[in-house]
């Protein structure tokens, strides 16, 4: 294997240097170097959704990057958007309107929603549906999270 | 003293969600070891063929490589493995291809190495050498006397090969004024759990031992079968389950188990492997295909006398659920009607696809799509309003419990009230004007009706249809044990698992109900580990058991406990058990508001003070229980058997609007009314009531794996095998109705694969409605535009397999 190179990232708002391998995907780096076991692997083709991350603001499918790419980027994964005191609005509705059943899919969805609202604060039903169809969910049929979505907004809309 | 009923019932927030919204960190793959390596797996590009030659030197010389492992590797090592029903005369199925390949994606040569992308550059490495043969794919060619043999040692491509006629049904083909014939067809999908299949296994050569991490659905049933297999004692084997990122049947694949412990013991170090997605969709498993033949007797007025079905199912090349798909169709054979008669011939046919495994419902969803099926052609027929029909042929509520001709007890149900719901959700007459309304402008609107029971908790002896009384497993049941803590909090362990059921939340409330605690003063263990679960050889998550076994399971052992507590405090207090009040972790005495004691105060003593006299004999306040249903009896004689054990229902409307010029078909309403008695926790019955509907809706309109002529699996990502995002779904409606059942503690029954099993046939019931004006019948699935609009182009009047 080709030699390894030194990447230096942001991580959930820490500064991580590491040395890679080349081919090391960033899903694979963040789990398995970063221990942050959160993102998930669903499919490693960029279509289930299950890996999705913020790279600098925007979400990307953490599989279908290397490592070396993220350097010198600031990533978020769910591990940084909310703490178990103070959860953020999007994880507490998952959690109170039973958006989740094996919680597989739920870190790349919330991230995915969380996008979705800083686009769109107040989307309509059809908008969230559209919106989060870049992440699969096998379980709850998407009912509960586009109730959970739409809960998150008059949530923040209420504070 | 009964329980206290404050938390069954109430929709709480589920105990899961915390860890899973914030972090996970308790799947498989989130799990490891020091030394661990990495498995990878060369699977056959052939759908038949022999193996002529394996050369693994360069592997093996290849950098980070600790071993590699082939079937003849594992034909030494291990017995070939029994089906979960075992067959008369099964053939031999090793962990890894031996000495010929069976489908293509068949596991050929396992390696572990240090990491899993150096795993898959060995793999590269690694010659086999093939002499392909011509497959055999679909499963009526199998059946030719000329055909391929996909086991030799079988001598046939037949599996298995059954009848079962229940009752008077010449008579009642003698009686019959009209007889309807039909042959419908299911392709083959599955559920692909978004995690995929995983496990961690570890080899202690001092004691010959293994710890297997990883995915099963039955720990206890695939711990045996791995035992039996390596030729050890199951006390040598220790299984720990993490919870599951979803299972729906698919995670049972012992031969999985068995290959990463074979490579552990040979690479000296733990192994493990997580499936990558196209291995998944390639070798996990598939719900079964059929081809359905039926001939229904029917009186003048549509009442439906007898049916009599013809199955061929295609087991592909496996025996793990080898005639189960069939055996389980023999639970809702009658769905929610009062058929006289029925009969029932099951073939079961090997072919060279990816075996077959206990998809979401196994065969239900097939079953339920023919009796809805020919119940909509029977109307057709008739003339008679596709409601109609069935409000006329309904079990009426006054005769539960209801014995169906197949042997099925239903416990209770509403069926007719269950549809006039769902109808008037839609407003159906309304619906049906504007559909005539939209005709004259050539709109393509179509309502589909589908009511059906989901029966839940298997009774294991349908087996010995298949076995005969000699083999071993039957019935069906589950262990707890609960355990006070010396702080008055509780502990729960199950043998059950976790895949995203909830059911830690669901026990927490029963159990809380049950020692009048605080639902969060109670955990459940939702990580199995066979060294401290208790468990039956029936334990595990599938065929919606949960509902009346893990429950009760969870009752029994919390009520032996509630009794020893009460015991301790009355000896303490001095005052007679009867006499005591349980509520809110604090037992007092009747009439003696200063006499008290918390629960905190007993269990301390009980585990800290040994010397103290024990009232109850022994020191500590847990206790065990082991659940076997009483109702879970041998076949009889006329080959009779309960294969399940409860009996919810549901209505499905579908309303569909189909593209006249491109046969696209969008769903505008989907409505769902069940029925699975008394809820334990409201919010997750309402998810799991979406999912599985969910499911139901892409089988019937998306997904689909296909094989070409040569075996060749077409759809192996999911940019070719289709799965739902939120955009193609529809919102699903629906409300309840709750009869509760007689049979359970809490009235309590299954819920998890309703809307998986009627789905299918709502929408195709909906899908033929709206083709009405061009008079197209759906005879299979999964209902496709381009496919749809080749029928239409052609003026064919029948929408049917691409295979035939």
């Amino acid at each position: 294997m080709s030699e390894k190179i030194s990447i230096t990232a942001t991580i959930n708002g820490a500064e991580h240097t590491a040395t890679v391998e080349p081919r090391r995907s960033l899903v694979d780096f963040l789990r398995h170097d970063l221990g942050l076991v959160g993102t998930h692997v669903g499919c490693e083709h960029g279509v289930c959704g299950a890996c999705t991350v913020m790279l600098n603001g925007r979400t990307v499918r953490a599989c279908l990057l290397f490592a070396a790419q993220a350097d010198g980027s600031e990533v978020t994964t769910i591990e940084g958007i909310g703490t178990d005191e103070a959860l953020h609005p999007l994880q507490l509705a998952f959690q109170q309107h039973h958006a989740l059943q094996c919680g597989f899919c739920t870190p790349g969805m919330i991230l995915a929603a969380l996008e979705l609202l800083r686009d769109n604060a107040d989307p309509s039903d059809e908008e969230i549906r559209v919106g989060l169809s870049g992440n699969l969910c096998m379980c709850t049929g998407y009912v509960n999270i586009v109730r959970a979505v739409r809960a998150a907004v008059s949530n923040g809309k209420a504070k | 003293m009964s329980a206290q009923r404050k938390w069954v019932g109430q929709a709480l927030e589920r105990t899961e969600d915390p860890r899973l919204i914030t972090r996970g960190g308790h799947f498989i793959d989130d799990l490891t070891l020091p030394g661990v390596a990495h498995a990878a797996y060369v699977r056959s590009p052939h759908a038949r063929a022999k193996i002529r030659h394996i050369d693994v030197r360069r592997a093996l010389d290849h950098p980070g490589v600790y071993a590699t492992i082939t079937g003849d590797d594992v034909a030494q090592l291990t017995r070939p493995q029994r089906g979960r029903v075992p067959l008369p005369n099964s053939p031999k199925v090793y962990a890894l291809a031996y000495q010929q390949v069976r489908y293509v994606g068949e596991p050929v040569v396992g390696i572990a190495a240090v990491d899993r992308a150096t795993a898959e550059d060995a793999a590269d490495l690694i010659e086999v050498e093939y002499d392909p043969l011509p497959p055999v794919i679909d499963p009526e060619e199998a059946l030719k006397p000329d055909a391929p043999l996909v086991f030799e040692e079988v001598g046939s491509n037949i599996l298995w090969h059954n009848t079962f006629p229940y009752g008077d049904v010449e008579s009642a083909f003698k009686e019959a004024d009209t007889v309807v014939n039909e042959r419908v067809t299911i392709h083959r999908y599955s559920s692909t759990p978004l995690e995929t299949f995983g496990v961690m296994a570890q080899f202690e050569a001092a004691t010959q031992s293994y710890t297997i991490w990883g995915h099963t659905q039955q720990p206890a049933q695939d711990l045996h079968v791995l035992a039996a297999a390596l030729g050890i004692s199951p006390g040598q084997i220790r299984m720990i389950v993490p919870p599951m990122g979803g299972s729906f049947g698919n995670k049972v694949r012992p031969l999985f188990i068995i290959a990463a412990a074979l490579l552990a013991r040979k690479a000296g170090r733990p192994v493990k492997w997580i499936e990558d997605r196209r291995e998944s969709l390639l070798a996990l498993g598939h719900a079964a295909d059929g081809i359905m033949d039926m001939s229904a007797a029917v009186k003048a007025d549509g009442t439906v006398l007898a049916i009599k079905f013809r199955n061929i199912e295609n087991e592909g090349a496996g025996i793990d659920f080898a005639a189960r798909h069939n055996l389980l169709m023999l639970s809702n054979i009658a769905n929610c009607y009062r058929f006289r008669a029925l009969s029932y011939e099951g073939y079961s046919v090997v072919t060279n696809r990816c075996p077959v495994v206990a998809n979401r419902g196994i065969g239900k969803p097939f079953m339920c799509f023919s009796v809805e099926r020919m119940i909509d052609a029977i109307a057709r027929a008739l003339e008679i309003d596709r409601a109609e029909i069935r409000f006329r042929n309904f079990i009426q509520p006054d005769q539960f419990p209801y014995d169906t001709p197949s042997g099925q007890t239903y416990d209770s149900g509403d069926y007719p009230e269950m549809l006039r719901k769902a109808l008037a959700a839609v407003d159906y007459e309304k619906l049906k004007g504007e559909q005539a309304e939209g005709r004259k402008r050539g709109r393509l609107l179509g309502i589909g009706i589908a009511t059906a029971v989901e029966p839940g908790g298997s009774n294991l002896s349908y087996g010995m249809l298949v076995s005969g009384p000699s083999q071993l497993l039957s019935g069906q049941g589950e262990a707890a044990r609960v355990r006070l803590e010396t702080d008055g909090s509780a502990t729960v362990f199950t043998g059950g698992l976790d895949s995203g059921q909830g059911h830690a939340t669901a026990l927490a409330q029963i159990v809380a109900d049950e020692l009048a605690l605080d639902v969060k003063q109670i955990r459940v263990a939702t990580t199995f580990d066979s060294a401290s679960h208790p468990y039956v050889m029936t334990s595990g998550v599938y065929s919606n058991k949960f509902h009346g076994h893990d429950t009760v399971a969870a009752i029994g052992a919390a009520r032996k406990v509630r009794d020893k507590l009460l015991k301790r405090a009355a000896a303490q207090l001095e005052a007679h058990v009867d006499d005591l009040e349980l509520h809110d972790g604090h037992i007092a005495v009747r009439g003696a508001p200063d006499k008290g004691v918390s629960v905190a105060q007993i269990a301390s003593r009980a585990y800290w003070s040994l010397a103290d006299e024990q009232p109850d004999g022994e020191p500590g306040l847990e206790a065990l229980y082991y659940y076997s249903n009483p109702l879970a009896k041998h076949p009889d004689e006329k080959k009779r058997v309960r294969v399940q054990l409860g009996f919810a229902s549901a209505a499905h409307v579908a309303v569909v609007d189909i593209d006249p010029e491109t046969f696209e078909i969008k769903v505008l309403r989907y409505v769902v009314i069940h029925d699975c008695g008394r809820q334990i926790n409201p919010g997750i019955v309402e998810g799991q009531v979406h999912g599985a509907a969910a499911h139901g809706i892409a089988a019937a309109l998306l997904e689909e794996f296909i094989y070409d002529e040569n075996g060749q699996l077409l759809s192996t990502s999911f940019m070719d095998y289709l799965k739902p995002t939120a955009a193609d779904l529809p919102n699903i409606e629906g409300d309840r109705l709750e009869t509760p059942s007689p049979l359970t503690l809490l009235g309590t029954k299954g819920v998890g694969e309703g809307g998986a099993v009627v789905a299918p046939a709502a929408i195709a019931s909906a899908v033929e409605d709206a083709l009405a004006p061009l008079g197209i019948h759906i005879a299979a699935l999964p209902i496709v535009p381009s496919r749809l609009w080749e029928v239409a182009a052609a003026g064919a009047k029948r929408y049917e397999n691409a295979r035939k």
